[in-house]
């Protein structure tokens, strides 16, 4: 049962991915990535990362995607505005001959360690309360960190959208 | 199927599309969306080791991955939408603003 699952939200994971690679518009590109993201999380969970599996669907899913499909719509771009890519197919083919070596290496390297029971653990692994237990003690300064890191893109979006008005209004 | 190597191989197949999409398209928006696919598949790697070895550390950096990746939606859609107002297009080839002009 798990193994279904799993062989088929990896090929949701790797259709979307694929989608978004080979199509020209990027509205859909944006819904291929979306299905990705889905079937991701839903690969946290099979991973017992239940935490994780919110987080995703909230954060990625709900926000950035949000944001991304907004803006494409806020553009407006036309066909005509999409860039030529007329030497797209042999960068592609290039790119997985490039890539294949590297793929090979990591899962010859990730092939050799012992194997380990991976099925769904039912409770202490993964969940909301564990998670902050161990965020907020042992990694309580990257956090502070982090949220600086937030505060400043956050400061640095306003200031590049006000730029945009200023210009508008001269 | 659902075991180390399983899970090992699609996280590797998506930073793989999201690496050969950086490269091969120019579209900017395109490009910025396989950035996303390179980090949720380093995610993907990150939660797996974590229940591999049974230690939420892993899971925890893949939470700072998501912040990172937040933040560096607002910079760069903001980056994005002052691009396409001053040249009014998307490809990558236009934005020559840091280029130095040689006589």
């Amino acid at each position: 049962m798990t193994d279904l699952v799993f062989l088929a939200l990896s090929f949701f994971a790797i259709a979307g991915g694929v989608t978004m690679l080979l199509h020209k518009n990027p509205i859909y590109c944006a819904l291929g990535l979306l299905i990705s993201i889905l079937s991701v999380a839903g690969l946290f969970a099979l991973l017992s990362a239940t935490f994780m599996f919110m987080v995703q669907i909230i954060v990625y899913a709900g926000a950035i995607m949000t944001i991304i499909l907004f803006i494409l719509m806020f553009l407006n771009i036309r066909e005509e505005d999409l860039p030529e890519e007329p030497r797209k197919g042999m960068l592609i083919t290039l790119g997985v001959i490039f890539m294949i070596p590297i793929n090979l290496l990591i899962l010859e390297g990730v092939g050799r360690l012992p194997n380990s029971d991976m099925s769904i653990v039912e409770e202490g692994f993964g969940g909301i309360k564990e998670l902050g237990m161990k965020l907020y003690t042992d990694w309580l300064l990257p956090f502070e960190l982090i949220s600086i890191l937030l505060l400043v893109a956050l400061i640095g979006a306003v200031v590049l959208v006000n730029k945009r008005v200023k210009r508008g209004v001269k | 199927m659902a075991s180390l190597t399983g899970y090992a191989t699609v996280s590797m197949i998506l930073f793989s599309l999201g690496a050969i999409g950086v490269v091969s398209r120019r579209n900017v928006f395109i490009i910025y969306m396989s950035i996303e696919l390179m980090l949720n598949g380093i995610n993907l790697f990150l939660v797996t080791f974590a229940r591999y070895h049974f230690n939420m550390d892993g899971q925890i950096l893949s939470i700072m991955v998501i912040a990172i990746a937040a933040a560096e939606a607002a910079i760069f859609l903001s980056v994005i939408i002052l691009l396409f107002k001053t040249k009014k297009s998307l490809d990558t080839n236009v934005f020559t603003e840091l280029k130095q002009e040689t006589e």
